[in-house]
């Protein structure tokens, strides 16, 4: 009886996710494809859930149902507010031959995609065992933080970098989100003000529990990210004194401290990146620390578009 | 036990898809946003009832994540997109 209805979860599950999938990228109306992108990244979440994967879903959570959430309503404001012609122009289709080549291309690329699935080897078993076996040596006990901070340190470092070239670009386009709204209402700011500190704690609770179960910095930063966006839809400005340098700072600390470190490791190991295993969980500690702070604030800053002090260019 | 946990999980994701229904119905922006909304808490209660069938701590943290973040969102509808939907009018 339980696993049939185990069973009937996941199809149920996976009739959703896919549904909901098609009917975002379907749909002419902007925002309904936006509301639709959200109830999908929720649906996701249960889905890497019901795969044993709660890193993930708790990565999906904070980023994908959560930031990505806000980020996209502001953005369809800005489109509102600048060019409504955009909104409506969606139903636009593509002609014929477009679809056609486009179609042949979707179909080259899942062969090959099936192609890469069906030669995979039937009896490997994954990466999982090597890890299992070097988690001491890596300074935490959860094997998805050693893998992402110490095994493979360098995709980590490289994601961070991805994250502030995207505000980079953001910023280079010198995109104005427009401030429609009055002063916040006394249930606003009273959420915030009870919401903001509670944003922060688990944040930080999330940062440290990254060592050994489910959390980390990525889950970390986009928690605080939520603070900062809660404050600045709230009516808090960012105040002039932290829009120079202290911003900045605050930006580039992650990235460059991972940055600092792959340098000093390969003088010192001779190889970018090799966490000696009595300084590991330490080292780990530090970047997880410092990349939440950018990541948050990274996050925080493309929510608000052009960089402060420069809006009204 | 955990029959009846993972009967509510079941009987709560078909609730997933009737909120999916009236997000593509609306017909208003709020309705949507609201069905979103919906869809949020039912994933919260979800997750909830799987980490008490699954035993899975870590379940929670997903929970709590998402029942902050649910509000975020919702707060950035009210404050950006809301002022400029009024006159929008849905073509269904």
């Amino acid at each position: 009886m339980e696993t049939l209805i185990s069973w009937a979860i996941d199809v149920a599950l996976a009739l959703l996710v896919v549904s909901l999938a098609w009917r975002a990228l379907a749909s002419t109306d902007l925002f309904k494809a936006i509301v639709l992108f959200i109830a999908f990244g929720l649906v996701l979440t249960l889905v890497w859930v019901r795969l044993n994967a709660t890193d993930v879903a708790l990565a999906e959570a904070a980023i994908g149902a959560g930031v990505t959430g806000a980020l996209l309503l502001a953005a369809y404001a800005k489109l509102r507010a600048t060019s409504p012609d955009a909104i409506v122009d969606r139903a636009g289709g593509i002609s014929g031959i477009g679809a056609i080549s486009l179609l042949i291309l979707i179909l080259l690329v899942a062969a090959a995609l099936g192609y890469a699935v069906w030669t995979l080897p039937s009896d490997y078993t994954g990466l999982g065992k090597e890890v299992a076996a070097n988690l001491d040596q890596s300074g935490v006990s959860n094997p998805v933080t050693a893998v992402l901070l110490n095994f493979r340190g360098y995709d980590t470092l490289l994601e961070i970098m991805v994250l502030l070239l995207a505000l980079l670009g953001a910023w280079s386009l010198g995109i104005t989100i427009p401030r429609p709204e009055a002063a916040p209402g006394l249930v606003l700011d009273t959420l915030s003000r009870l919401l903001v500190p509670l944003l922060i704690l688990v944040a930080a609770y999330l940062l440290w529990v990254g060592a050994h179960a489910p959390g980390g910095a990525f889950q970390a930063g986009a928690v605080l990210a939520a603070a900062g966006v809660l404050m600045l839809l709230s009516g808090r400005e960012l105040p002039a004194a932290l829009a120079t340098w202290p911003l900045r700072l605050a930006l580039v600390l992650g990235p460059a401290t991972f940055l600092m470190l792959a340098v000093i490791t390969l003088i010192l190991e001779g190889r970018v990146l090799k966490l000696s295993p009595e300084w590991a969980g330490r080292l780990i500690l530090i970047i997880e620390t410092t990349a939440t702070i950018s990541i948050g604030v990274t996050l925080t800053a493309l929510f608000m578009g052009a960089p402060p002090g420069e809006e009204d260019r | 036990m955990q029959t009846l946990l993972f009967t509510l999980v079941l009987f709560l994701i078909l609730n997933l898809g009737v909120g999916m229904w009236r997000v593509l119905r609306g017909p208003t922006t709020a309705d949507r946003m609201l069905a979103a909304q919906l869809l949020g808490t039912t994933a919260v209660a979800i997750l909830l009832l799987l980490a008490e069938a699954t035993g899975s701590a870590a379940l929670r943290d997903v929970a709590l994540v998402l029942a902050l973040l649910a509000t975020v969102t919702a707060v950035a509808f009210v404050r950006r997109t809301l002022p400029y939907s009024e006159n929008a009018n849905d073509d269904e």
